[in-house]
């Protein structure tokens, strides 16, 4: 692989576009940041000197509209995807690009989800084995986790160049996965939120972000997350994975009707304040009223400052928590008892279960630190085998079998050695994840 | 001869976490520190025999005092043993290391636990910069001052310029290494954040002036952080190095140390070294001392510096401090990648404060630990490639408290 000094961002004004730029031209990079017009491009430039906090680093961008595409592409070490995620829209600008490109560029994609395979398809062979998936979260300046992802046809040392490259000069934290719908972190990490999101049908939206809120081992509730990833993008991604792929949650992939419902109205989430999505942030005059969804009505509530009653076994939990007692709080929630208490254990260890067996030579990647790496670096969630840490290999593995969810063969492997621990990754916190 | 004081290792939190986020209490910090410090070292708590807590301000930022005794809230195992907190402003780390290490000479204990903790993220910048000007002469020089800090760092700047010259790119530059640094420390602070020493240079509405000379860009940051250390008597040394097939000879002491302290005032400061060659004259005599009693000639016998760098000028002040340059001369370490890592004489490898963060009274440990991370090689994608031999500085007020290790193999 050839030095990556000169980059292309195509949708350079999209979220990932001028956070993608930030990244490369952080790394040194000298980045053209391409739009529909150079205007709109420049918006993707100030996006990225406000996630770096730098003016300085525009002096690195330059931008234009896709009528330079050619001219950009053809001296660019590197042409990096960020349109919108539509697959004919990409193939369409990938068709223009290999008949641009210099013969030994790379071209990536930044999609969360679409098929890599599909997009390579009718490309040129030079243009096929130069291609992959550089999948960043957002914003990619602080969430470190990157999927990359080949297809069939892609050059494996290439593939292992640009897995270091992230690493060493873009500061990722890269993971290989197959080129499986919503790939790692979002498979995984989806089938968590919209489950939450079907419960919330049931119990409401503010039991449901309480009861599998931060203190078991995320920064954010589920549902104020897909408020913030947008209802729109929630859709496409669990869409994607239901109409694709038949696993053991294939049903935790569907859609809620009332989501889908709503989402024809307008409400996306954050991205549309006045309709909003589980919460809806009015601001009247200098006051912000704080609504939240009713699922079952569609109709959108006053807050209250406590929504919920207090539950037990969460209370305490999160109180041991707040002084630093981790390991005590997961015996608590391991032991505790109750509809509350097998709702969130159903949601928690089904996500362990569901996370463990993506690893495999026929699933999503090949070990369980990729995997664990992706949750804590991506999502910013405890890592699946920090909680099987904390509960213990003998627990986690009878807890799943009495909630009927599948036992991993990592955890199958570790009950031969039940005392020592699965999470290795050094110099991370574990405390981190754990919310008081 | 004193009796020597060794240094078996400890741990340091992840100084990008902010743990009121997390909602978390001063003590799971502690807790953290000292669990993961007893981990890393493989050292039973039952050995332990004495705790030393340096911290600046946890009843302003915390509303809690009494820090020592919550170390037992730690790990049970400690239940009983002798505690106690430190305080020096952002020296309060060094001066717990230097209770502990004096308590070894003097033969009392053999092996101390020594914890820096400060969490800052629980009150808004404004708040945090008017606490932190409690380590000034707050009625003189803090009380109704947005900032005192870094406007009396400023101030060290401004005498710097006056007596010798101070060019503003310098300063950038120092802040870019730092950064640099810390790009390379995976428990930096900053190990993620955009720097280079064009924006360093820049004054825009992304790197305003906070006071004088001082830019966002100079600043150090407002850092959660702990950091634990173990230290030993020879005799659990020697007990420490034979289960683990260990040379004792290869396990790092604290070689060294200087400890001196200025008037509070900075004004006074100044006056008082209006005929010396140097602006901060007390802290190059702890540099002096702590080189004597290490035996070590002059600091080019060192192989890197942890310097104390909450801002730019600190850091300046430093390397003519330590004799990298003639008094006035920092300029020319800066300008000849001296001060770089590979450089003749790195300072703060680790990103120091500006990049690693200022946790205040987890700092000193801080640069401690780094210490023997590197003369371990330890220390990772920041090691010094043959470290044997490390200085410290770390400085409480405004030049007022300095404390100087020389931490060694």
């Amino acid at each position: 692989m050839n030095e990556i000094n000169n980059v292309v961002v195509l949708g350079a004004n999209g979220a990932m576009g001028g956070g993608s730029g930030e990244v490369f031209a952080a790394g040194g990079c000298r980045v053209t940041m391409l739009a529909r017009t150079a205007e709109k491009a420049a918006e993707g430039v100030a996006m990225a000197q406000g996630l770096a906090k730098s003016e300085r680093i525009g002096d690195l961008m330059t931008t234009g509209s896709y009528d330079d595409l050619a001219a950009a592409v053809s001296k660019a070490d590197l042409v990096f995807e960020a349109l919108a995620e539509d697959l004919e829209l990409k193939k369409k600008f990938f068709a223009e690009v290999d008949r641009h490109r210099r013969p030994d560029s790379l071209v990536a994609t930044v999609s969360s989800g679409l098929s890599i395979t599909e997009m390579a398809r009718d490309r040129s062979d030079g243009f096929r084995r130069h291609f992959l998936g550089i999948h960043l979260f957002n914003p990619p300046n602080v969430i470190v986790g990157t999927e990359v992802i080949p297809h069939a046809g892609t050059d494996p040392d290439l593939v292992r160049e640009v897995v270091e490259l992230l690493e060493s000069r873009f500061g990722r934290v890269a993971i290989l996965t197959d080129d499986k719908p919503a790939f790692a972190g979002n498979r995984v990490g989806f089938k968590v939120l919209n489950e939450a999101a079907l419960l919330a049908e049931e119990h409401g939206v503010a039991f449901t972000d309480y009861l599998i809120g931060p203190y078991t081992g995320r920064a954010m509730p589920p549902l104020a997350t897909v408020d913030l990833v947008g209802w729109d993008v929630h859709k496409a991604i669990v869409d994607n994975v239901h109409a694709n792929t038949a696993d053991e949650a294939h049903q935790q992939f569907a859609m809620p009707r009332y989501m889908n419902d709503l989402l024809q109205r307008g409400h996306m989430g954050n991205k549309t304040p006045q309709l909003g999505g589980f919460y809806r942030r009015v601001k009247d005059g200098k006051q912000t009223r704080n609504m939240v969804l009713d699922p079952k009505s569609g109709e959108y509530r006053e807050a209250t400052a406590s929504p919920v009653a207090p539950v037990p076994f969460v209370e305490q939990i999160k109180r041991l928590n707040h002084v630093g007692k981790y390991k005590e709080a997961f015996r608590v929630f391991a032991a505790a008892e109750g509809d509350e208490a097998h709702l969130a254990k159903r949601v928690i260890l089904g996500y362990i279960s569901y996370a463990l067996n993506r690893v495999g030579e026929t699933e999503v990647v090949r070990s369980a630190r990729d995997v664990d790496r992706i949750m804590g670096f991506g999502f910013n969630w405890a890592p699946p085998t920090v909680l099987v840490d904390l509960m213990g290999v003998e627990t986690t593995t009878r807890l799943l079998k009495k909630n009927g969810l599948p036992v991993p063969a990592v955890l199958k492997q570790a009950a031969q050695r039940p005392t020592a621990r699965l999470f290795r990754e050094p110099n991370v916190n574990i405390g981190r994840f754990f919310a008081g | 001869m004193a009796a020597p004081v060794y240094v078996l290792g400890g741990y340091q939190t992840d100084f990008a976490r902010n743990w009121s986020k997390e909602n978390k209490h001063i003590v799971a910090m502690l807790l953290e520190a000292v669990t993961g410090g007893l981990e890393a070292t493989d050292i039973a708590p039952t050995d332990v025999e004495v705790a030393h807590v340096g911290n600046f301000a946890a009843e302003l930022y915390c509303m809690q005092g009494h820090l020592g005794s919550m170390v037992l809230e730690a790990e049970p195992r400690l239940s009983g043993i002798p505690t106690s907190r430190h305080e020096a402003a952002c020296a309060s780390g060094s001066i717990a290391i230097l209770a502990a290490s004096a308590e070894i000479e003097a033969g009392r204990y053999d092996l101390s636990l020594v914890v820096g903790v400060e969490q800052m993220k629980t009150v808004d910048p404004k708040t945090g910069g008017d606490y932190l000007g409690t380590a000034a002469w707050y009625e003189r020089e803090a009380e109704g001052i947005e900032f005192p800090f870094p406007k009396l760092f400023g101030r060290l700047g401004d005498e710097y310029d006056k007596r010798f010259g101070l060019k503003e790119e310098h300063l950038a530059h120092i802040s870019a290494v730092n950064y640099s640094n810390a790009k390379r420390n995976p428990l930096a602070q900053t190990r993620n954040w955009y720097m280079t020493e064009e924006h360093a240079c820049s004054t825009d509405k992304f790197n305003n002036v906070i006071g004088g000379r001082i830019k966002v860009s100079d600043c150090s940051q407002v850092t959660d952080g702990a950091v634990s250390l173990f230290l030993a008597s020879e005799k659990a040394a020697a007990a420490y190095a034979k289960r683990r097939g260990l040379e004792l000879s290869k396990i790092p002491r604290l070689l060294g140390w200087g400890h001196h302290t200025a008037p509070i005032e900075f004004d006074a400061k100044v006056a008082e070294s209006r005929d010396n060659p140097y602006v901060l004259p007390h802290t190059r005599q702890a540099i002096l001392d702590a080189f004597r009693r290490a035996g070590v000639a002059d600091v080019w016998k060192v192989n890197a510096i942890e310097t104390h760098d909450c801002f730019t000028t600190s850091e300046y002040m430093a390397i003519d401090h330590f004799g990298l340059t003639k008094p006035g001369e920092s300029w020319k370490a800066v300008e000849d990648g001296t001060i770089e890592l590979g450089g003749k004489m790195p300072i703060n490898p680790s990103g120091g404060l500006i990049g690693a963060g200022h946790p205040v009274g987890a700092t000193g440990t801080r640069q401690v630990l780094d210490a023997y991370r590197q003369v371990t090689a330890q220390a990772g994608d920041y090691q010094v490639e043959g470290a044997s031999r490390i200085a410290t500085l770390n400085i409480g007020g405004s030049g007022t408290t300095s404390v100087c290790f020389v931490i060694g193999v």
